[in-house]
């Protein structure tokens, strides 16, 4: 249940190196150390090293198991190791300044952490001391639960988590990667769950088989792969990315009507699966087409429904879901209780609009230049070349696709944008979400 | 909690961690190079400040040449703070009526700012704030000029058209619509009015939901043309640029502007002084409660505010912070916060935190002040008080990762009437001792000057 893809996504097209433009790939460096996939790309900042990696333990390859196991083993992990507390663990960083952080999202389990270039050796450690050995102690196990049984309840009532848990469900058949649990489910499956089945789910798919660390800003190549191997000398198992596929399917257009009380917005999801992956012919062609519909304030979506007509502050589309798995297309807008009607008709009249007609030479060319552009702004920062870089291998593309990337958005004719429109959606089979208090 | 309304969408870009050294030496100068028609205020740490002779818009230039990429920033010194009833959300809604067009660069010549800029890339946006309002974006160097003719332009030459006011009232309403979907915010936004009688600060910056749908165009257009000038506004440069390129874009477009006609409004209400406690209640449908409480504190310039930032940090920040241990690893609450707000006028200190299942809001409200009250009978350790230092020093670097978040750092302390606080803050915090700490404790967080509120969910009918 918890994500920082969210964070990940804002850098979600691309973002771009410090120094240079181009030629990403000549300055990045990546080898296997201790079976962890190690990529650093050393920029000019100053002192500042970003740390982002991913395992595959995330909520998709539970299985047949307690669906509430990938999050409260992932909790676990920041409660102390065998041979220091929590405390000891946060006094440590906080005494340099640096963070550590770990995240349970749809597929993996996510690292996060930043330092100052002296204090590295002491978070790759810590890393490595919390992924590997956790205390799984039973009390802390009782506070995680009742956390996580929080969460559940915040969830519950928060009409953006309603909305896109009752899309999945629509939209992804049982099995899906990108199928969400109920939080009914959760709530049932958090009161069965005990520390030994934590205990075995962490045995059963921690470790550097799969795993990705990306390091990036003031980092001495050398001392950091060095680091890493140290630290991770030994550790074995893990999970593979490439097990965890699933059958696609576009279903027929269907709507889902979300009841929470007392709310003075409407969440709203408009969409359907695309059967695409990142990286599939024609994906590229269905985002830029997308991009021009619903990104921005220049989007159709944004200059229509909202400049237009006054009907809503949030509206947009996009592509998601798709690194490892077929993802979807999906309109994602807020609308007042008594301008819901209007709202959603306003949308759907853009989306057979742009469905049925294309877009246009000039719309294409200025949102190729203002995708590159901001592809460019966006890597120069730590966070956001780091999380490029974590993307582009996730998708499973070499570094050097980080350099094509313009090349590939600049290629693209208005003919392959909207036949890939149309071949991969249609207005009658989207699936329409409304969570909050409908009239 | 945000105080902070924006145009929403468009691209946000990562803004971690780069750029300038922890520990440099310190370096001020009176004198800085002299460049035609623009007067040298003062050069702290490498930014410039100079004010433009001819209109006295003052200008900050911070050149970073990390990246190929500038961040450039208009900050007015106009928010909430500056309205009253029947206009409370007019400096928000302006804001989004900043983006509707202007003379020389709008829809129809097919330059507007949102054409321009989705055309170049990079990430823009616009903050009202109860103190100030911002408009800023990221842009690679070639693209700069455009963007600062674009500001320059709708500084004075905003279409304000009654038809756009209709269309963006109800997008306005939506994104007030929006934040009232959540419980924590209907209750901060009920304990800062409890907290606030005379002050503006009383009403939240979006406003209330009447004066934004019937807030006339006449009284918009009043509030710009007071508001909206020169002598009233910072620009700041950060990134891929010297200080002579920067003064002369500046010069460029901004030169032809005159001062405003007469002097910007000063506020000069005061809050009158608080004799007693407070409290609200807010009831809607909901899973789990919440509980905050304020205390009124001086103003962001005071010299106070550094001992209040550790106080936060040994409160709050972290595992090892005091109202985790008592909060959240004792089981009471999901999560436990402090912050203080940095104002211009009389600010607060909030402590929060979610009750965590079965848990009552009496237990939860007793155990924040009981921390409180610890603090201030028997202080805090200096190891506390160095863990919070240091942290601060390290979050210097990280903000500095990236143009956008220097320039947005300084707007905040231009805001609220002194950008060098960007510098001096994080060294009054090295200076903040332990008895410091104590000692505001007891001198502002008192039940007296208290504003409690809690958030009880009911069933849903």
């Amino acid at each position: 249940m918890m994500t920082m893809r969210a964070l990940l996504a804002l850098v979600a097209l691309v973002s771009t190196p410090a120094l240079a433009t181009t030629h990403i790939a000549e300055h990045v460096t990546r080898a296997r150390i201790v079976g962890i996939d190690v990529i650093a790309y050393p920029t000019s900042v100053q002192n500042v090293v970003t740390i982002v990696g991913v395992l595959p333990a995330g909520d998709a390859v539970v299985g047949s198991g307690n669906i509430t196991l990938p999050t409260l083993t992932g909790m676990m992990l920041e409660r102390g190791t065998t041979t220091q507390d929590q405390f000891a663990i946060a006094r440590k960083l906080e005494s340099v300044g640096a963070r550590v952080a770990f995240s349970t999202g749809p597929q993996m389990l996510n690292i996060q952490a930043r330092t100052l270039k002296e204090n590295l050796p002491l978070v790759v450690g810590l890393i490595a001391e919390q992924l590997r050995a956790p205390a799984f102690e039973a009390e802390e196990f009782d506070k995680a639960k009742q956390q996580f049984e929080g969460w559940i309840e915040q969830s519950t009532v928060n009409t953006d988590y309603r909305a896109e848990e009752a899309f999945s469900r629509l939209a992804y058949p049982t099995g899906h990667l990108n199928r969400k649990y109920t939080v009914d489910a959760y709530r049932a499956a958090l009161k069965n769950v005990t520390l030994e089945d934590v205990k075995a789910y962490h045995h059963a798919h921690y470790g550097p088989a799969s795993m990705i660390l990306v390091l990036v800003g003031d980092v001495d190549v050398t001392q950091g792969r060095a680091e890493i191997e140290r630290a991770f000398a030994g550790w074995t198992g893990g999970g593979s990315i490439g097990s965890l596929s699933a059958p696609a399917t576009l279903r027929a257009g269907n709507t889902n009507l979300v009841r929470l009380a007392g709310k003075t917005s409407v969440s709203v999801l408009l969409g359907a699966p695309t059967g695409l992956k990142y990286r599939d012919p024609d994906a590229l062609a269905l985002r830029v087409g997308t991009a021009i519909f619903g990104s921005g304030f220049t989007g159709r979506l944004m200059s229509h429904v909202r400049d237009r007509d006054g009907l809503t502050y949030h509206i947009g589309a996009g592509l998601s879901e798709d690194t490892f798995s077929d993802g979807s297309w999906r309109v994602d807008a807020s609308f007042a209780p008594q301008l819901l009607e209007k709202g959603l008709a306003s949308t759907r009249h853009e989306v057979q609009l742009w469905w049925s007609q294309g877009v246009t030479e000039k719309e294409l060319a200025a949102r190729k230049q203002g995708l590159i552009g901001n592809y460019h702004v966006s890597l120069a920062t730590t966070g956001g070349m780091a999380g490029a870089l974590l993307q582009a291998v996730e998708r499973g593309y070499e570094i050097s696709w980080l350099d094509e990337y313009p090349e590939a958005i600049n290629a693209l004719t208005v003919a392959q944008v909207n036949a890939a429109i149309k071949r991969h959606l249609d207005p009658e089979k989207l699936v329409l979400i409304e969570a909050g208090t409908v009239p | 909690m945000t105080l902070i309304r924006t145009m929403g969408v468009v691209v946000a870009l990562g803004v971690w961690g780069l750029a300038l050294p922890v520990g440099r030496a310190r370096t001020a100068s009176a004198a800085g190079a002299a460049i035609p028609g623009f007067t040298h205020v003062k050069t702290l740490d490498g930014i410039e400040e100079y004010t433009l002779d001819s209109n006295g818009l003052d200008v900050l230039v911070v050149p970073d040449h990390t990246a190929p990429v500038v961040s450039f920033n208009v900050t007015y010194r106009v928010g909430s703070r500056n309205e009253v009833t029947g206009t409370t959300g007019a400096t928000h809604i302006l804001e989004h009526l900043m983006f509707k067009g202007s003379t020389a660069f709008n829809d129809p010549k097919g330059n507007s700012i949102k054409q321009y800029l989705e055309r170049v890339g990079g990430g823009y946006n616009a903050e009202t704030s109860l103190d100030y309002t911002k408009y800023y974006a990221t842009v690679g160097v070639e693209g700069l000029d455009g963007y600062v003719a674009i500001e320059a332009d709708r500084m004075r030459g905003l279409w304000l058209r009654e038809a756009d006011r209709q269309s963006e009232m109800t997008v306005v309403r939506n994104e007030f619509e929006r934040d009232n979907n959540s419980p924590d915010y209907v209750l901060y936004g009920e304990v800062t009015a409890a907290a606030y009688q005379a002050l503006p600060y009383h009403h939240s910056t979006i406003g209330w939901k009447s004066d934004i749908e019937c807030v006339p165009i006449n009284k918009l257009k009043a509030f710009y043309d007071t508001y909206y000038w020169p002598n009233n506004a910072t620009v700041t440069f950060v990134g891929d640029i010297d200080l002579g390129k920067a003064l002369a874009l500046v010069n460029k477009y901004y030169g032809g502007y005159k001062r405003s006609p007469t002097a910007i409004p000063a506020l000069y209400t005061e809050e009158p002084d608080q004799t007693g406690a407070r409290r609200v209640i807010v009831k809607r449908p909901g899973e789990l409660g919440s509980v905050m409480i304020v205390h009124k504190v001086p103003n962001a310039l005071h010299a106070d505010h550094a001992a209040l930032a550790v106080l936060d940090g040994i409160l709050g920040a972290g595992k090892n912070s005091r109202l985790y241990g008592a909060l959240v690893d004792k089981g009471l609450a999901l999560d436990a916060n402090t912050s203080t707000d940095g104002r211009h006028d009389l600010s607060l200190h909030a402590m929060s935190a979610s009750l965590a299942p079965g848990v009552t809001h009496a237990t939860v409200e007793a155990a924040l002040l009981a921390e409180v009250e610890k603090v201030k009978v028997t202080g805090v350790t200096a190891e506390e008080v160095a863990r919070v230092q240091r942290q601060t020093l390290a979050d210097q670097s990280y903000k500095r990762d990236g143009t956008s978040g220097i320039a947005s750092e300084l707007s905040a302390w231009i805001a609220v009437g002194d950008w060098t606080l960007y510098e001096s803050f994080p060294e009054r915090i090295a200076m903040v001792t332990p008895a410091d700490v104590q000692r505001v404790a007891q001198a502002y967080l008192n039940e007296d000057q208290s504003t409690t509120g809690w958030f009880v969910p009911v069933a849903a009918k």
